[in-house]
């Protein structure tokens, strides 16, 4: 009888997919793809999101301990870098890029606006090495945290072990990134009937479900391909795209396709930062389009929007703002642990 | 009693004599091999930390300072076939830190004539996120703001490099076509016996324009016809 009592638990362990859905810190939405991060060689567990959470909000993470991966991605811009077009970093040394917004990561398949990072556990290399933003590297951010108080322990209780590895601590800023899911919108709301958009949003998501669901795909907002969506290149910083990364021609001034889950709030827009307001955004589609070799087929017969078109649409992307995800205590700098150090 | 306490020695003697088979058996079953590595120049070894100068075939001086690059998916074979292969194979060769050689432990009735092994990660693991040991990204073989790991590192310097302090520097890696940078070496050996390996970088260096080539840094053509130059110079050490 116990034996298969024990059986059966094997087996609900095995079904529920190594353990990924514990509690609330982590679901897959009705109607949401599979996730694309691999929880089998991270399972996650409230320990390790509570340090990797530690770890988002803390500068100690830069030379000079002045910048956190908060200080470019906050949680009220939906963990975009709010109104700088291209994010500051440390000594105010002007970075190359806009800081898109942190959301739906365990969805997503490549990193930067360019795909240059393969893997959410190594999205944190990138800020920490690059001169212009936190200026340091993984092995000294290493040896910083083992000297401090607060973290062997946090690392004993998440990983079992207080010696720190740049494994462990990569995981562990994966693991509080994964969490940050934004599915409350009014959108998710009128989709599992909930609620009802207005005729304007209405209208507004019939035009958008024509022109712009090519690229930016339900439910996540994007197809997460890499696309020319027509923007003239600036000459001050001569960004080629995804062929920096693949060297193919055929992908200049190709971007990766941004989510639009909190628009309202993550603006500036595009790569770097050109837009300030939606309704640029949308004058763009229609008029601004820049004609180049690599321009998406989507976008080679012109948009025509009226005026009101485009307030319909905007009053739609509106409805993708989540404000339970703005302002979810459990995404918050976590003061119970940095402000006691 | 005595009877009985003769029986429980008796008992506990064959217990000892089943471990200790058990534990001999253990230790049979493999061999510990050493596979070295030795970077040389004209036959002498290179130090790395002593910026000593050798003389290239124009009778320039260079100098080396790092050299350190991942061995991974070590197989031993026996008339081509694969008889032996490691688990989690992966180990990081550094001359600085003079890491140059690890155990590998094949199975004790096994013959084999022939090592094959990558130089470099291959493309599942890197991207697999973040890993450990050999692999953690503080190891700093591991590119930051395009991903990958560096298959390969080669810096020094020499007169006919036109760079900065006539630095070279040589950061091989790429995991993703075309610019796949991993290299299969193989090499004849003799079962049992350790393998030492030469990496020959007079010869390395015989086949590269200093003054045009000097710096790669990131998954290009010319990373992948360097790692190609790499691969050729390795050889079975003259006994
Ligand atoms: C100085 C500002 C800055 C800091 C500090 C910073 N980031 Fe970023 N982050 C950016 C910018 C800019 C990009 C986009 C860069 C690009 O695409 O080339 C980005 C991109 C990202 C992305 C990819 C998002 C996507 O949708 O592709 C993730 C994830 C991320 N950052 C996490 C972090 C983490 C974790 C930290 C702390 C270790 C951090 N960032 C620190 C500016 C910053
Ligand atoms: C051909 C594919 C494609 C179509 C169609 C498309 N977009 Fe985009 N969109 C993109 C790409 C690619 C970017 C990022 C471009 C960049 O920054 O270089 C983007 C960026 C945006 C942004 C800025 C997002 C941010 O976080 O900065 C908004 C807003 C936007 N699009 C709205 C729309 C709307 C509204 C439509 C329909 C009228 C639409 N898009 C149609 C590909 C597309």
């Amino acid at each position: 009888m116990t034996k298969l009592f024990l059986l059966l638990i094997g087996i609900c362990f095995t079904i529920s997919g190594f353990a990924i859905f514990i509690g609330n810190i982590f679901y897959v939405p009705e109607n949401w793809p599979q996730p694309v991060y691999d929880f089998s060689k991270n399972p996650l567990t409230y320990e390790k999101v509570e340090l990797g959470r530690a770890l988002f909000y803390d500068p100690l993470l830069s030379k000079g301990n002045s910048i956190s991966c908060n200080s470019c991605h906050s949680q009220f811009t939906a963990f975009a870098h709010v109104d700088h077009a291209l994010s500051h970093g440390i000594d105010n040394l002007i970075g190359t890029r806009n800081a898109p917004a942190l959301m739906n990561l365990a969805w997503q398949k490549s990193f930067m606006w360019d795909g240059a990072i393969n893997h959410l556990d190594m999205q944190p290399l990138a800020p920490i090495a690059n001169e212009k933003e936190m200026a340091s590297n993984i092995d000294s951010v290493v040896k910083k945290l083992q000297r401090t108080k607060l973290y062997p322990t946090l690392f004993l209780k998440a990983f079992g072990d207080s010696i720190i590895t740049g494994e462990h601590t990569l995981k562990a800023i994966s693991q509080f990134m994964l969490t940050l899911i934004s599915n409350n919108s009014k959108y998710d709301s009128v989709m599992r009937k909930q609620a009802t958009f207005t005729q304007q949003e209405k209208k507004g998501y019939k035009l958008f479900k024509i022109n712009c669901s090519g690229c930016h795909l339900e439910p996540l907002f994007t197809n997460q391909q890499f696309e020319n969506n027509g923007l003239y290149v600036d000459a001050t910083l001569n960004d080629i795209g995804r062929m920096k990364i693949t060297l193919a021609p055929n992908d200049s001034l190709k971007f990766k396709v941004p989510s639009l889950r909190n628009i309202e709030f993550s603006y500036p827009y595009m790569h770097d930062g050109r837009f300030k307001k939606l309704s640029d955004v949308l004058n763009h589609y229609t008029s601004g389009i820049y004609q180049s070799k690599t321009l998406s087929k989507k976008l080679e017969t012109p948009i025509l929007l009226s005026s009101n078109d485009k307030v319909d649409i905007i009053s739609f992307l509106l409805t993708l703002t989540d404000r339970n995800f703005l302002f979810k205590t459990d995404y918050s700098f976590p003061k119970e642990l940095l402000l006691k150090q | 009693m005595t009877k009985f306490l003769k029986t429980k020695i008796r008992i506990g003697v064959f217990l000892l004599f089943l471990i200790s088979i058990y534990s001999n058996t253990k230790a049979q079953k493999s061999n510990d091999i050493s596979v070295s590595f030795y970077p040389v120049f004209n036959n002498s070894i290179i130090n790395f930390n002593q910026s000593a100068f050798y003389k290239t075939e124009i009778n320039d001086s260079i100098q080396f300072n790092l050299l350190r690059f991942y061995i991974s998916g070590i197989q031993l074979l026996n008339d081509h076939k694969v008889v032996w292969e490691e688990e989690s194979s992966f180990h990081l060769i550094d001359a600085n830190e003079n890491l140059l050689s690890f155990l590998i432990h094949p199975s004790i009735n096994i013959s084999y004539t022939q090592i094959k092994f990558n130089l470099g990660i291959d493309s599942i693991t890197n991207v697999s996120g973040a890993m450990g040991g050999e692999l953690d990204p503080t190891k700093g073989m591991y590119w930051t703001w395009q991903n990958g790991y560096i298959n390969f590192k080669l810096e020094g310097k020499c007169n006919q490099c036109p760079t900065r302090n006539n630095e070279f520097e040589f950061h091989i890696g790429g995991y993703q076509f075309p610019y796949n940078s991993i290299q299969t070496i193989s090499l004849m050996v003799e079962p049992l016996k350790n393998i030492d390996i030469d990496i020959d970088l007079k010869k390395l260096f015989e086949s590269i324009d200093l003054l045009n080539t000097n710096n790669i840094v990131s998954p290009s053509k010319e990373a992948i016809l360097f790692s190609n130059k790499i691969a050729s110079v390795f050889s079975n050490r003259e006994k």
